[in-house]
């Protein structure tokens, strides 16, 4: 009896622990970004930034020292092509050892040319897998193919991938370039009522990229681009600003306010059944944070002028913004189709293909309201007393 | 019947566990869409007329259980055959809690382990938990089932990041019908299945308290539903909800920073452990009162052997046993959890008198 009872104990312990296919640390590539393009033919071409994790910490360790040995590079970029994604990443172990770990991905970078043929169903993999990191930052290349982009060797990080990611993390003080995890892309495809956006990113040199502006796209397929300010204006449309800084010029002085809250609210006005009217409604609060000009500020009328020509240009970049998206690209990237999804379905399920277009004919009521509460540790410009 | 007692509060962690059990895996009220709270909130209301019927049922026979009550009130011969019926619901619904764990373990968790293993490694511990008796699955309950109710809660709170409170709307876009249809899937799996405890409430030491702790557990788990179904929402969007085969496993993966993923699987095996334990033993009870035989235990391994094969035989893919679970599941359920405990709660209202009469 107690015989058999060791032996279950013994066995217990050797099933219970590990899992069934336990791989270790060294037997895996960990895959820190992903490139996903299209060649002319259709194909699908996928490219994989792998971390070496004992080169980053040798070059982390010797960095400025110079060390005179042979070193591994910290990471290697490799790309493959294929008929589906999971294709070329299997089909890509012709050229690298070890097996790929996904879920350590960082970015993910797709091609100008594969978002134009559509987004809709080709990203099926990174949703349906379950090594897929959700939270990974997607972003389009423009003018560059994502292989060019994850080749950079930047001096700010080992790791290409961690400084593209810091790159778009940092647009919470900057408000320039939307940062969309997977998750939210997929809930964009997936969601009719709105079109999907993602942030773009451009190569400057070997070192360096920069992630500024957004891809619009319609029913899947990038149509087109929006500026540094569209990107913002949009994104104070939809309520995602968090900190930036917008200037003006007030009688030949320049004036940058930084803005610390930012609250967005959009409504459509239906009249007699249908849709009169688009309204957009800021309310945004900031402090100065920087005065070049002669004119002093000490009453709460110059106050009043400043914030009055401040919601003048936050309503400006709306405005384009809204030129763009309605008048270019007609695409319903703000979400306005959600609204009267959400409180006309019986109007919504009569127009759901054709909303786009009457997005596009709508007017739009732009009100934004500014209070600069604070004025940094001086009050009037940096000048020399008269 | 065993001589074992368990208290209140065991029972109702028990019953809570119970109810919570797989429907955790698979999102409540995902057919309906952004209606799902509202076929929550009618079969939570069925479920808890449900659940007083089987209290009743076990108030008015006192001290007997599932079979002995079917021989008292329909005559030896017919309620053996009733009973023999129940105890296959009993294996069958144990069976299909089997494949839903083995299933959401091997997408998720266990990718590359066959089924067969999680599932054979699973029972094994179910197989000392029935063998032990109800008074230790009731101390079981008592020390994890809190676990659930808990650690879903904090996931939630901490996973809202977006604050799109009014994405339930809009009410009834697609009419009422997907609706009725999701509450009769909900009220029937799981509210209805705690049938099985008919073979469970004889053993509560106070039975005055049975219908306050029936209906509070009922109460719990319903709004535990809406939380979970709210806080899929808010996350995740209608539109997006139906996609995911495993919506709150989903949900779990979002959180920024930690991988909360094992701590999900932990709730999983805790809820679902508990519902196969439950209906194992109604099945292994039912069938020694059945035959007479004195100890229980001796069918303990052969039934969860045997529901084990059946849960790996009885779908071929996943698809089939969702479909099953949506749209057979609460026809075939319905003569085991409403037809005949009614025709038994009225046969036990009067004969009651009559008994009476003839004490």
């Amino acid at each position: 009896m107690k015989i058999s009872k060791l032996a279950i104990l013994f066995m217990l312990s050797i099933l219970l622990p590990g899992c069934w296919d336990n791989t270790d640390l060294t037997d895996i590539n960990i895959v820190t970004a992903l490139g996903i393009d299209k060649d002319e033919d259709g194909k699908i071409i996928v490219t994989v930034q792998v971390a070496e994790p004992a080169a980053v910490q040798l070059t982390s360790s010797t960095h400025g020292g110079g060390g005179g040995s042979a070193q591994i590079k910290p990471v290697y970029v490799k790309s493959y092509k294929g008929e589906t994604i999971y294709d070329a990443l299997i089909s890509m172990k012709s050229i690298i050892d070890k097996r790929l770990f996904l879920s350590t991905t960082q970015v993910l970078i797709l091609g100008e040319r594969f978002c134009k043929d559509g987004i809709n169903e080709t990203l099926d993999y990174l949703h349906r897998d379950y090594q897929a990191n959700y939270l990974a930052d997607v972003l389009v290349a423009r003018g560059a193919t994502p292989e060019q982009i994850l080749k950079i060797q930047p001096d700010m990080d080992t790791i290409p991938a961690m400084y593209i990611k810091g790159t778009a993390e940092n647009t919470a003080i900057r408000a320039k370039v939307e940062r969309k995890m997977l998750i939210e892309l997929f809930k964009d495809i997936k969601n009719e009522c709105r079109q999907a956006t993602i942030g773009q990113i451009t190569r400057l040199d070997d070192k360096t990229v920069k992630t500024e502006g957004t891809a619009v796209f319609m029913n899947g397929k990038l149509v087109g681009w929006l500026d540094q300010y569209q990107t913002r204006g949009y994104l104070f449309v939809t309520d995602k600003v968090k900190h930036t800084t917008v200037s003006c010029s007030v009688n030949n002085s320049k004036i940058s306010v930084e803005i610390i809250q930012s609250s967005g609210k959009k409504n459509v006005i239906f009249k007699n059944g249908e849709p009169a009217k688009l309204s957009i409604q800021m309310r945004l609060e900031g402090n100065i944070s920087e005065y070049i000009g002669k004119e002093t500020l000490n009453s709460p009328e110059d106050i009043r002028i400043i914030e009055k020509k401040i919601s003048q240009e936050v309503k400006k970049e709306i405005n384009m913004a809204l030129t763009k998206a309605q008048k270019d690209y007609s695409s319903d990237i703000f979400g306005f189709g959600e609204l009267v999804h959400k409180y006309y379905p019986q109007y919504w399920k009569k127009v759901m293909d054709k909303w786009n277009d009457i997005f596009s004919r709508l007017p739009v009521d732009v009100w934004v309201d500014i209070k600069i509460r604070q004025t940094g540790l001086i009050k009037s410009p940096m000048k020399k007393d008269e | 019947m065993e001589k074992a007692r368990i208290s209140g509060l065991q029972l109702f962690l028990l019953m809570t566990g119970f109810l919570l059990g797989s429907r955790l895996i698979i999102n409540p009220g995902t057919e309906a869409k952004a209606d799902g709270w509202l076929a929550i909130l009618i079969s939570g209301t069925g479920g808890l007329l449900l659940i007083t019927l089987y209290s009743l049922i076990v108030l008015l026979n006192p001290s007997r259980t599932l079979v002995e009550i079917l021989r008292d009130r329909f005559g030896n011969a017919i309620g053996s055959v009733v009973a023999v019926f129940y105890i296959w619901y009993f294996i069958h619904l144990a069976s299909l809690v089997f494949r839903d764990f083995g299933s959401f373990l091997v997408t998720t968790t266990y990718p590359r382990t066959p089924m067969e293993v999680i599932i054979a490694l699973f029972a094994l511990s179910i197989i000392y938990a029935a063998n032990s008796g109800i008074e230790v699955m009731g101390r079981i309950s008592e020390i994890l089932v809190p676990f659930i109710p808990f650690l879903s809660t904090i996931i939630g709170a901490s996973i809202v990041t977006t604050h799109d409170f009014t994405a339930f709307l809009p009410v009834l876009e697609n009419g009422i019908k997907p609706v009725i249809k999701e509450s009769l899937n909900l009220l029937t799996f799981p509210f209805g299945e705690a049938v099985v405890f008919l073979t469970i409430f004889p053993y509560l030491n106070n039975k005055r308290h049975l219908k306050k702790i029936t209906t509070l557990s009922t109460l719990l788990v319903t709004v535990l539903f809406l939380y979970i179904f709210f806080r899929n929402i808010i996350i995740l969007e209608s539109h997006f909800l139906e996609q995911a085969t495993f919506v709150p496993h989903l949900t779990s993966v979002l959180f920024p920073g930690i991988n909360l993923e094992p701590l999900f699987d932990v709730i999983m095996i805790i809820g679902g452990g508990i519902k196969i334990t439950c209906a194992i033993y109604a099945a292994v009870i039912s069938l020694s009162q059945l035959t007479g035989a004195k100890d229980y235990r001796i069918f303990t391994s052969c039934i969860v052997a045997f529901s084990v094969i059946l849960s790996l035989w009885i779908h071929e893919n996943i698809f089939e046993l969702f479909s099953w679970t949506g749209n057979v599941w609460a026809y075939y359920s319905i003569p085991f959890q409403v037809v005949i405990p009614f025709i038994l709660l009225l046969f036990s209202l009067f004969k009651k008198d009559k008994l009476q009469d003839e004490e």
